[in-house]
């Protein structure tokens, strides 16, 4: 059987490998057909106990789906790329052919990016280097066992590499990047302006997910309709708890639309109740002091500013509620900690919204109003805005990014005879 | 404010590592709250957080549930107060990292005698009480008077009332740099070599300027009885593969002395009044007018015997500014609640090292450099 990950402590050790990838690439074209085959049955294999408590792992499973996968290759792609045949493009014909080698440096805190980045590779034929973090090699090595246990053939798993080592090895990530013709880069601001930074062939195209924050919003009548009350806190609560809240589509903070006559101290204890079954559901395991020191200078922060503030936390780091009024987007600090903020319109919000903000989260009544408040977030730069509850559901385009055809090369063919 | 004051002078009054720690509870817990309400009465924005606080504090049973406040938000400036402006005596400000805001404490005439007096009890459970030459591991500026007085100026202050006369054994070269005066430190081994002597310096900074150099040339200062106390951090010592054993022993041949007589104590500015110098048996004592919490980071609860996690300083001395219950950013072990071989009682800890600073990610890389900073 094939080691897919690897410990690297050499630069030569990724070399060699690289060389076996291009090997394949060059002996073995993938279809997309049989792409989606493979990821079908990696996906019923990821349904076993041994990968249940990996976070995210169920996205994973919905997202490996043809039902998911098939309309975003067609998007992308079109029709043509799943028959893996030259369309035609009048008197040229056009086919979607893999860049190559793709390098992946995922963010190390979100436990299945470094598959799910893998796969968006994978899906236009390419073959893939993924840098894993140590602290990541284990739940990305349960994921890929139940990879390697349904591909028995190796279709896929003789394209996948996945290399772990620290991100201190310059030399290894200066390796890697020499070897790549394309790559996938996630993380902060400090740690995408370093990989961009290694030296990459000229031709490698490189495609930057960076840092950013998401919003939630609610208009007047969304929140303060009692009825619904409970079912739009359970959603807010899955969206904070998801990925720790520290993915780039977590609510960080949740503009409430001024309602006369109702306060949303209500609204926010519904939402502690929702909170608190979220937290004991899913309750954290481990934590860092750093988080654990930010979450209570948060709420001590926020608190001293102004008299007029409020909060509601428990004695623990589990969650935290932040109360104020205003319509600016206040710091974010993660680790389930959500501010919510009371403005008298919720286009004065959105319209306060800028390039660092991802995605926006809604609950609006009014379609028309929806749209125009949609229409103003995607003109101040926002790339993504989905109904609130479902602000993770990975879609193409993410970061308005396409997510597969970055990494292919649409080649054109005008045969000699025309 | 007189009860609250006679409170907190009863406390101090009582030998430092004598109580037992129910004792402790009651006697810090009583004071504690008292100063809270106090403290809610003077600043609004501290009333709203204390109010917040998911343990009412009048029905608080243990330290440890009263509110805290992380000692970032002691950065604010105009500095985080609970007094007039025109009664604040001093500003303390702490020795922030690169690029890194320092903390700012206002310090009224009572908080600062009560520093004084707190410093003094701690310090003479360990050196004596007596008056000796002082020999300092600085330049002489780092005192000078003014409104403002960095960590450095505070420590070394804080141990003159145990000093005859002062000795100041750096100088500033022409960049700004630290220099030993050589003459100026052979001058002192030679006269006051033979006597009790007390020696301070920031860990680093004795380390770099005068036991490195001195122990490359052998050199030994043939002091005896002195007490070399220093603090600061070992952060620039570990990267330079220097543990403690070995800057014991090293300082220790260099002054001419034994090794226990080299003396680690951790504090921080925000904690005024409060040091904790390492006992015979290597570990931390807290004094009865003052506690320390280490908190789970999990669950914030106090953790048990032999675990790490965040320190919390308590301490009843400071009414000029809301620092009586702080959660710091250091990181230590909880050796014993009580029974330390040294025979003080009380919490016993050890320092463990810094909590790492954190930067928001958006799906960001966890792992992302950080600055490297200076403790000095």
């Amino acid at each position: 059987m094939l080691v897919i990950i690897r410990t690297i402590g050499q630069p030569g050790e990724i070399s060699e490998i690289a060389a076996e990838l291009r090997d394949s690439l060059d002996t073995t074209e993938i279809g997309t057909r049989a792409v989606l085959d493979g990821f079908e049955a990696w996906s019923a294999a990821l349904g076993g106990r041994e990968t249940a408590n990996i976070p995210g792992v169920q996205f994973l499973r919905m997202w490996l789906r043809r039902g998911t996968l098939e309309p975003i290759i067609s998007r992308e792609l079109g029709g043509s790329a799943l028959c893996g045949i030259w369309g035609e493009d009048s008197r040229a014909k056009l086919k979607a052919h893999p860049v190559g080698i793709v390098g992946h440096w995922p963010a190390g805190n979100i436990e299945i990016q470094p598959v799910l980045s893998m796969t968006c590779a994978l899906l236009g034929g390419n073959a893939s280097l993924v840098r894993v973090p140590p602290a990541l090699s284990e739940p990305t090595r349960l994921i890929i066992e139940k990879l390697e246990e349904s591909d028995s053939a190796g279709l896929l798993t003789r394209r996948i590499r996945m290399l772990v080592f620290d991100h201190t090895r310059t030399d290894l990530l200066e390796t890697m990047a020499r070897c790549v013709d394309g790559a996938l880069i996630w993380g902060g601001k400090e740690a995408v302006l370093s990989v961009r930074a290694l030296p990459f062939p000229h031709w490698a195209r490189l495609v930057i997910f960076g840092p950013r924050i998401s919003v939630a919003a609610m208009d007047a009548t969304s929140w303060s309709n009692t009825e619904g009350q409970e079912t739009w806190c359970r959603r807010i609560a899955r969206d904070v708890w998801q990925f720790d809240q520290q993915a780039c589509s977590s609510p960080q903070v949740l503009f409430l639309e001024r309602k006369v006559g109702h306060s949303p101290h209500e609204f926010v204890q519904s939402l502690k109740k929702a909170f608190e079954a979220e937290n004991r559901l899913h309750p954290r395991l481990t934590i860092s002091a750093s988080l654990t020191t930010l979450i209570c200078q948060a709420r001590a922060s926020w608190l001293l500013d102004k008299a007029t503030n409020s909060a509601i936390f428990p004695q623990g780091p589990d969650w935290t509620i932040l109360l104020g009024s205003g319509t600016e987007v206040p710091k974010p600090t993660q680790g389930r900690t959500l501010t919510v903020v009371e403005v008298d319109d919720l286009f004065d919000a959105v319209g306060n919204l800028d390039g660092n903000v991802q995605a926006v989260g809604l609950a609006v009544v009014d379609a028309e109003r929806e749209a125009m408040l949609a229409s103003l977030a995607a003109r101040r730069g926002v790339d993504r805005i989905v109904k609130l509850g479902r602000m993770h559901v990975f879609a193409s385009p993410w970061d308005g990014v396409d997510l597969i055809r970055p990494m292919i090369r649409m080649v054109r063919y005008v045969p000699s005879s025309e | 404010m007189n009860e609250i004051e006679q409170k907190i002078d009863q406390l101090l009054a009582i030998p430092p590592y004598s109580l037992p720690p129910e004792e402790r509870q009651v006697a810090l817990l009583d004071c504690l709250k008292d100063e809270l309400e106090i403290a809610c009465s003077r600043n609004p924005g501290y009333r709203n957080y204390i109010e917040h606080w998911p343990v009412q504090q009048r029905s608080a049973r243990r330290i440890c549930d009263l509110p805290y406040l992380p000692v970032g938000l002691l950065k604010a400036q105009p500095p985080l107060s609970l007094v007039e402006s025109s009664e604040i005596k001093r500003v303390l400000t702490s020795s922030s990292t690169t690029g890194q805001t320092p903390s700012r404490i206002a310090l009224d005439a009572q908080t600062a005698r009560r520093m004084t007096k707190g410093v003094i009890t701690i310090a003479e459970h360990f050196i004596g009480s007596n008056r000796r030459p002082y020999l300092v591991v600085d330049v002489p500026g780092s005192t000078r008077n003014g409104p403002e007085l960095g960590a450095r100026g505070a420590a070394i202050q804080g141990l003159q009332p145990f000093a005859s006369g002062v000795t100041y054994c750096l100088d500033l070269d022409h960049d700004g740099g630290l220099l030993l005066s050589r003459d100026r430190l052979r001058n002192f081994a030679e006269s006051h070599g033979a006597s009790s002597v007390l020696v301070y310096g920031f860990t680093y900074i004795l380390w770099k300027y005068l036991v490195k150099p001195l122990a490359l040339e052998k050199i030994c200062l043939a002091m005896p009885d002195v007490h070399i106390l220093h603090s600061g951090g070992w952060k620039l010592l570990q990267e330079e593969a220097v543990d403690k054993r070995l800057f014991n022993d090293t300082v220790a041949r260099t002054f001419g002395c034994t090794a226990d007589r080299v003396i680690d104590f951790y504090g921080m500015v925000e904690n005024v009044g409060v040091i904790y110098p390492d006992c015979r048996e290597g570990n931390k004592h807290v004094p009865a007018f003052a506690e320390v919490i280490v908190r789970n980071p999990l669950t914030l609860e106090p953790v048990v015997e032999g675990e790490q996690g965040i320190v919390q300083v308590c301490s009843v001395l400071p009414t000029s500014f809301p620092g009586n219950l702080l959660l710091t950013e250091d990181i230590a072990k909880i050796v014993s609640y009580d029974g330390c071989r040294c025979g003080r009682r009380g919490t016993c800890f050890q320092f463990a090292g810094r909590v790492p600073k954190a930067e928001v990610r958006g799906c960001g890389n966890i792992e992302s450099k950080r600055q490297r900073a200076a403790q000095v």
